[in-house]
């Protein structure tokens, strides 16, 4: 079976065996599939997120460096019936962002968190992220991350969903079919809920950084799976309630 | 134009005798400025406020901060500093009750003690007192009829979601007006 | 219109709701905070949003994200938070989002104290972010100035779609000051703000429209605000000797102060900006061309406008030396700003340009 393409998805410029691919065709699937492809605004981080600049077609914006659950927060409560969803990497919702991202759990607002978590800053060539692995060799952490120095892995998606009243919170991974397809129900199960107004979601993307990693597409869906996903369990964190 | 410091020990409400008369003169459709002591000194021993009614509609206030004062209504001893800040010839108000009467005044100041706490017990208002300090200013500048005063003050505090005290600083304010 | 009583910084954002603002995201700063306190029950009222945010990153940035969508947003701030700000000033520049920033001066450097001053001209006046951006700079110097260019700022943001910010002073917050508050208004269309349809574009540089870089028409936007929104008060400017020039409330007091000098036979004027970007050049061509003085009085350490003021008296060929008062915390007095005026007079001061 060949899948239509979503009809607003523009071609990308994004690394060979570059997570975001799918997951913005998820979300643009997702988009279609909802009926909202034409009642939805991205508000998108920065980092190699940026690329998805256009490409999903319809609204979108690009905010400053970790801000965008910010930015996504006076949209949505500009505008409450169109779906808000943000679209950041690691670095930029768990590292610079930290304080927008938790916040805008904290108040459980009523909007979708994408994460994409590639366990670096790959759009600046690599360096070590929060979410960078023990041991891993990044071009900051060169001997491999010593986290007695640097701190451990941070789990953002378990930190809220543990600790705030939000609505649905989970982890995915696209390194093979059956967490590609596990990862579209968790897409719509957010952004159902926000439309919903059940209030907050999140959903956090493990994606292969071949470049970065200094592997092969298919290394890095490997190493995802025998490495990134012992770290970071993919799974639901919190269920919605209604349902 | 009329520049007047209202000056005292925070909790005497020199603030509200300033605010009460600049809320008059708005009313009244004069141009009035009200500028608070500012800062972290608000919150020590000394308050003051320097209130500007223009004459008329038409008069425009430049500076809004205390300068050439016409004249001080002054609390407590410590509030004689801003003597410094009052033309010749100005008219200085003292608090009776808490400044001493050997105080040495600039010779061309034109000095007055009232007792205002001792007026505000009399209508059983202790708390009144710059509310009659107030209307002693109004009388003495002859600034609004009494009726619009009372009137305009009634106002103020409705505003404030405090008009039951109204009944209270009504007295207040005629036993402030009687004092001149 | 009645005459009413009003502190700075609740008639200021009174006058904005009732201008249509109906957003705002800030966070509590002394001396901007009764403004956060106010909107925090008036906005609601009015069916707008409050959010009290996590700090000021975060609340520039959500006014962002409600401009964008159409809303009349606002942000308040003053001293270290204006500098949190500078980064979404810079983006929304960038993106050509419309909102207001209102920046309630407090004196100094770092933390600064809660007294009064005019220290953020630069910042407001010359970007603060990076980049290369202008904000429309209102510089109110009373009350009803205050009111007027808070319930005018949307409207010129939405027109030429630039940041306005509203330069007051911690004095001009704190004090009350007999006000006419205009009446409601209904705020013009914003057919350019998202709505989830993706038929709309919120940039007029937006990347499907400018073409480029967008640098070229953002330049043509900066020069028809130039061309269009210099204001100013003027006293005195066609025989005079030496030219006073201040803005905000060291401005009006100055303005005072020349009237005493002139009645007492000095010839001095005095430009009075009522905004600080654009930069009223057009006055300083109606100085005496054999003027023989500027003089900047001012709420700075150092001296900031007065570079503007020497850069519009070289623009107009006024070849005249510009003198600064730079008065630091709080206000100048009348008594100061004359003095200082006469000692210039007497060549008893050096000038700075």
């Amino acid at each position: 079976m060949v899948k239509k393409l979503p009809e607003g998805l523009k071609s990308h410029q994004l690394c060979p065996g570059c997570g975001h691919g799918i997951i913005l065709r998820l979300l643009d699937e997702c988009f279609e599939e909802l009926g909202i492809a034409d009642n939805k605004i991205v508000a998108l981080g920065v980092g190699c997120s940026c690329n998805a600049n256009g490409i999903l077609g319809g609204d979108d914006f690009q905010c400053a460096h970790g801000r965008a659950a910010a930015v996504a927060t006076g949209m949505k409560l500009t505008r409450p019936n169109v779906c808000i969803v943000s679209y950041q990497g690691d670095g930029d919702a768990y590292v610079i962002g930290l304080n927008e991202t938790l916040n805008a759990a904290y108040r459980n607002e009523n909007i979708t968190v994408i994460t994409v978590n590639n366990a670096n800053f790959a759009m600046t060539g690599g360096q070590m992220s929060w979410t960078t692995l023990p041991n891993q060799k990044t071009t900051t952490s060169v001997y491999g991350r010593n986290c007695d120095a640097t701190g451990a892995p941070i789990h953002v998606p378990e930190i809220i969903a543990n600790n705030f009243d939000v609505a649905y919170v989970a982890r995915a991974s696209v390194n093979d079919v059956k967490h590609i397809n596990q990862a579209k129900k968790m897409i719509k199960e957010a952004l159902t809920a926000q439309m919903n107004g059940e209030g907050y979601s999140l959903v956090e993307f493990l994606s292969g950084c071949p470049t970065n990693w200094h592997m092969t597409p298919a290394q890095a869906n490997k190493h995802i799976e025998e490495a990134v996903i012992p770290e970071y369990p993919v799974g639901v964190f919190k269920e919605r309630k209604a349902q | 134009m009329k520049e007047i410091i209202f000056a005292g020990f925070g909790g005497q409400g020199v603030l509200t005798s300033g605010l009460v008369i600049a809320y008059t003169a708005a009313r009244a459709g004069l141009n009035a400025t009200w500028m608070p002591a500012y800062g972290p000194t608000m919150r020590g021993g000394k308050a003051n406020c320097v209130i500007k009614i223009s004459d008329d509609e038409n008069e425009t206030i430049g500076s809004p901060i205390m300068e050439n004062a016409d004249c001080l209504v002054a609390m407590n001893e410590p509030s004689l500093d801003y003597i410094s800040f009052c033309k010749k010839g100005a008219s200085i108000i003292c608090n009776a009750a808490a400044v001493p009467k050997d105080h040495k005044f600039p010779e061309d100041a034109e000095v007055t003690f009232v007792d205002f706490p001792e007026v505000a017990r009399k209508v059983n208002n202790e708390k009144g007192m710059n509310i009659v300090a107030a209307a002693y200013i109004i009388k003495k500048y002859n600034m609004f009829s009494d009726d619009f005063a009372i009137e305009s003050m009634c106002k103020f505090w409705e505003e404030k979601g405090k008009a039951n005290f109204n009944e209270l600083n009504t007295a207040a304010m005629k036993a402030g007006f009687e004092l001149v | 219109m009645e005459k009413k009583l009003w502190k700075g910084n609740e008639a200021v954002v009174e006058a904005a709701v009732r201008g249509g603002c109906n957003f705002f995201a800030g966070y509590p700063i002394t001396p901007s905070t009764e403004a956060l306190e106010y909107l925090s029950w008036r906005l609601p009222e009015v069916g707008g949003v409050f959010v009290q945010a996590e700090n000021e990153i975060a609340s520039i940035n959500m006014v962002t994200g409600a401009s964008v969508c159409g809303a009349r947003a606002l942000t308040a701030t003053s001293g270290p938070g204006g500098s949190l700000k500078c980064e979404g000033l810079s983006y929304a520049s960038r993106n050509a989002v419309p909102f207001v920033l209102l920046n309630v001066q407090r004196w100094g450097t770092g933390l600064g104290t809660l007294d009064s001053g005019q220290t953020d001209y630069f910042k407001e006046t010359k970007g603060g972010g990076h980049g290369d951006y202008r904000n429309i700079v209102f510089a109110p110097a009373s009350m009803q100035e205050l009111v007027d260019m808070a319930y005018e700022a949307w409207d010129v943001a939405e027109k030429y779609r630039v940041v306005v910010t509203i330069l007051s002073e911690a004095y001009l917050g704190q004090m009350m000051e007999s006000v006419e508050m205009p009446e409601f208004k209904k705020p013009a269309e914003r057919d350019w703000a998202l709505d989830g349809t993706g038929k709309k574009g919120i940039g007029a540089y937006s990347r499907a429209i400018r073409g480029g870089d967008g640098t070229k028409v953002l330049g043509q936007t900066y020069e028809t605000i130039k061309e269009e929104m210099q204001r100013w008060e003027e006293y005195g400017l066609e025989d005079a000797d030496y030219v006073v020039v201040g803005f905000g409330l060291p401005g009006r007091i100055s303005m005072e102060a020349v009237h005493k000098l002139r009645e007492e036979g000095y010839k001095v004027g005095m430009i009075r900006p009522k905004l600080v970007w654009p930069y009223p050049v057009k006055a300083f061509e109606k100085v005496n061309p054999n003027v023989k003085g500027f003089i900047s009085i001012e709420s700075s350490d150092f001296g900031q406008m007065v570079e503007d003021v020497a850069l519009a008296a070289k623009k107009t060929k006024r070849n005249a030396p510009v003198y600064l008062y730079a008065h630091g915390k709080g206000v100048p007095g009348v008594s100061t700003v004359a003095e200082f005026c006469k000692s210039v007079m007497n060549g008893e001061e050096k000038e700075v340009f």
